[in-house]
């Protein structure tokens, strides 16, 4: 069993739309797709869907989390046979060098059919100590070479006198976009992208690591948003998006993928999903793999299954406290947050995960890939109609 | 940090400081009402890791390999890595009745609850007719109630009272190291129901269960990386094939937290290095070790169901296991 054929229908890397025709929806897709494209895209809340009760912070990004950085790489070449859809977007913990100053992380693995490098010893020691890359499948080699370049550039007694660390490479399949067997993508654009890392506003969509993804059947990719609790504390989540069929999708709980007429080029995928949760709520592992635990909920609430074939894999981080690598103090003092009080950022991880990746199907413009294949926008103009036809929109 | 490693002044879990220990031991010969001879050779052995009286919890965290047999309460120490309650071993047909009593002990406390209690199972069906004998609230409580911190009993005792361990008369064994950080001691204590086979499947029970408790201020990661590492060692002296279920429990008294609902919202905690954490799993590995031989060594000759006698280990043999375990 090889990660494509447990793929199975991504496989003939075809755009059905073009071939299967001949039913009303597909008819009707050129102009619906002029229409689509023409279409600015806007973040959930712009189209007046709010998710949850709880507010965002400022940026409703993981970046509301002080001292975390992004940084995307799109990898936009080429048209048709060989062409690339791909990119790399990198997630910096805090504002310091991490190998040095660590956090405490954990990783939930939902449903297992994907990779995410440097699980092993988070979760053996609790400690995340590099940055946290995101790209497609058979880009992570190269992507896992650029991270350890940058980390002994930074640190130059790495693996010399000190202690290696493992750096956490996600992936998620960009295959029907791109043309992932060239893997499209080398350590310069590994760098750029930390080099471009910045806290702020996330670009959202086709961007970064999520350039090829697809996500309920329509363009997918990067999204993000945040919550703040009642204590003030700040749960943000950033997701790469590629995961579930289009039947799936809901938005607040309305079935929204059930009720969008047209722009179906492709059945129902198995993909996968990377989500990251950052917080500055003082929290040890074991209650970051709670939060990871929750996130799931989230990635739930928007309609996914979580296909046998889809890696989705959750990665939770605290930045309250920063653990020094150099350890030469044999006792430390740490804190967290007790368990009693703990439900409200499980609630903020929820609602968090929902809206990021809503986040990233409204954000993502429709992206013609390799060999013509085309990923649609979800059309807003239809969304929109739906949610208020359940009168979800205040 | 001092590298040697020396034993605590009782050699046992009970070195660790508010850890008390406590056996029930049942003997008891008749004919039930079909006329069939009943021979009970059971018990149990209940650890107290601290005043069960106080609204608290500790840092604890579980590792089982081929797990056969029970351990109630494992869903809150695996997501939320505490234990709030006594732990008991005991046969598994009085699993029900060890958890019933642990709950009462809560309300006889006037705690709030006690819960989840923490429960092993072992089969000393060997020696023992298993399901004839249900332990009664009493007895349990009484128990707990006469824990004491001094050496624990060793050998065909309590829970280990109709264990069978490498053809031998198993039971329980106990054992500690002091280990020096930064020039301040700290203990290591396990205590263990040793009823396990070695290559000779027919030779013990099917498990060996090890309790382990420290002073250490051990996060729940940390505990996780020891007691795993306890519980690896620990199943390469059982049945070849990782067969026999090994049990391990570990918990830190250095870490006390409120269980109040309105506490504080955020706990301080004092943490070791993990650079420490090879030294408690030299140490553990070692007691758990002198635990085992212990256990052996201790056990008087048991006779029980069908007639069926378990013997001391021979010294000769003995020297055998300490030699492979030094």
């Amino acid at each position: 069993m090889n990660r494509r054929r447990f793929m199975g229908t991504t496989l003939g890397g075809l755009s059905l739309w073009p071939l299967a025709g001949l039913t009303q929806e597909i008819t009707a897709s050129p102009r619906l797709q002029e229409r689509v494209e023409d279409e600015p895209r806007k973040r959930l809340r712009e189209l007046g869907i709010r998710i949850g009760t709880l507010e965002t912070g400022p940026h409703n990004a993981l970046t509301d989390v002080e001292g975390v950085r992004v940084g995307q790489t799109t990898i936009i070449k080429g048209e048709g046979k060989g062409a690339a859809r791909t990119g790399v977007t990198v997630i910096l913990p805090h504002s310091g060098n991490v190998y040095e100053e660590n956090l405490w992380a954990s990783a939930f693995n939902l449903n297992g059919w994907g990779e995410m490098t440097g699980v092993a010893p988070i979760e053996s020691t609790g400690l995340l100590r590099t940055p946290i890359f995101l790209t497609g499948t058979y880009n992570v080699g190269i992507v896992y070479g650029a991270a350890m370049e940058y980390l002994s550039r930074l640190n130059p007694g790495m693996g010399v006198t000190e202690e290696t660390a493992c750096p956490v490479v996600a992936e998620c399949f960009d295959d029907f976009l791109s043309d992932t067997p060239s893997r499209p993508i080398n350590t310069d654009d590994v760098f750029k992208a930390l080099d471009g890392a910045k806290p702020g506003p996330v670009a959202e969509g086709a961007v970064g690591g999520g350039t090829g993804m697809m996500a309920f059947g329509f363009k997918g990719g990067i999204g993000t948003s945040s919550r703040r609790t009642g204590d003030k504390d700040t749960v943000g989540v950033l997701v790469m998006a590629n995961t579930a069929s289009r039947s799936e999708l809901r938005i607040d709980g309305v079935p929204v993928g059930r009720k969008i007429k047209g722009f179906n080029p492709q059945p129902g995928k198995t993909r996968s999903i990377i989500l990251v949760a950052a917080t500055d709520a003082p929290l040890l592992p074991f209650q970051l793999k709670k939060i990871a635990k929750h996130v799931a909920l989230g990635l739930a609430q928007a309609g996914a299954t979580s296909h046998t074939g889809s890696g989705d894999i959750i990665l939770a981080f605290s930045t309250a406290d920063r653990i020094p690598r150099d350890k030469r103090a044999p006792f430390r003092d740490v804190r967290s947050v007790s368990d009693f009080w703990i439900t409200p950022l499980y609630q903020a991880a929820v609602e968090a995960t929902q809206e990021a990746i809503l986040n990233a199907l409204t954000m993502a413009r429709t992206i013609v890939g390799r060999d013509g294949n085309t990923a649609y926008g979800i059309p807003l103009d239809q969304v929109r109609r739906i949610m208020m036809k359940f009168s979800s929109i205040d | 940090m001092d590298k040697e490693i020396v034993r605590g002044k009782k050699n046992s879990l009970t070195d660790v400081p508010g850890v008390k220990a406590g056996h029930l031991t049942v003997h008891e010969d008749f004919v039930d009402e079909s006329g069939r001879p009943v021979s009970t050779r059971t018990g149990l052995t209940a650890i107290l890791p601290y005043a069960m009286d106080k609204e608290m919890r500790l840092f604890a965290g579980g590792a089982v390999l081929a797990g056969k047999g029970e351990m109630t309460g494992y869903e809150v120490m695996d997501d939320f890595c505490y234990l709030n309650s006594p732990v008991v071993i005991a046969n598994s047909c009085n699993v029900g009745a060890v958890y019933d009593a642990i709950l009462s002990y809560g309300f006889v406390l006037k705690r709030e609850e006690v819960w989840p209690p923490l429960v092993i199972g072992v089969d000393d069906s060997y020696l023992n007719d298993m399901p004839r004998r249900l332990f009664k609230e009493e007895e349990i409580l009484a128990v707990f109630r006469d824990a004491s911190d001094g050496p624990v009993q060793e050998g065909a005792v309590g829970a280990g009272y109709g264990l069978r361990a490498l053809g031998w008369k198993g039971g329980i064994g106990s054992s500690s190291r002091i280990l020096v950080v930064a020039g301040r001691e700290f203990v290591l204590g396990v205590l263990g129901a040793f009823n396990h086979n070695n290559g000779d499947l027919t030779s013990g029970g099917d498990s060996l269960t090890l309790i382990v408790g420290t002073d250490i201020p051990v996060l729940p990661n940390q505990i996780q990386r020891v007691v795993k590492s306890l519980a690896a060692e620990c199943s390469s002296w059982t049945a070849p094939g990782g067969t026999d279920t090994v049990s391990c429990l570990m918990f830190s008294t250095a870490n006390p937290m409120s269980m109040e609902n309105e506490g504080p919202r955020v706990f301080s905690y004092k943490m070791i290095d993990d650079s420490f954490l090879s030294r408690m799993i030299e140490a553990g590995a070692e007691a758990a070790g002198e635990a085992v031989t212990n256990s052996l060594g201790k056990a008087s000759p048991v006779q029980g169901k069908l007639g069926r006698v378990l013997r001391t280990i021979p010294d000769s043999e003995l020297a055998k296991i300490k030699q492979r375990r030094g």
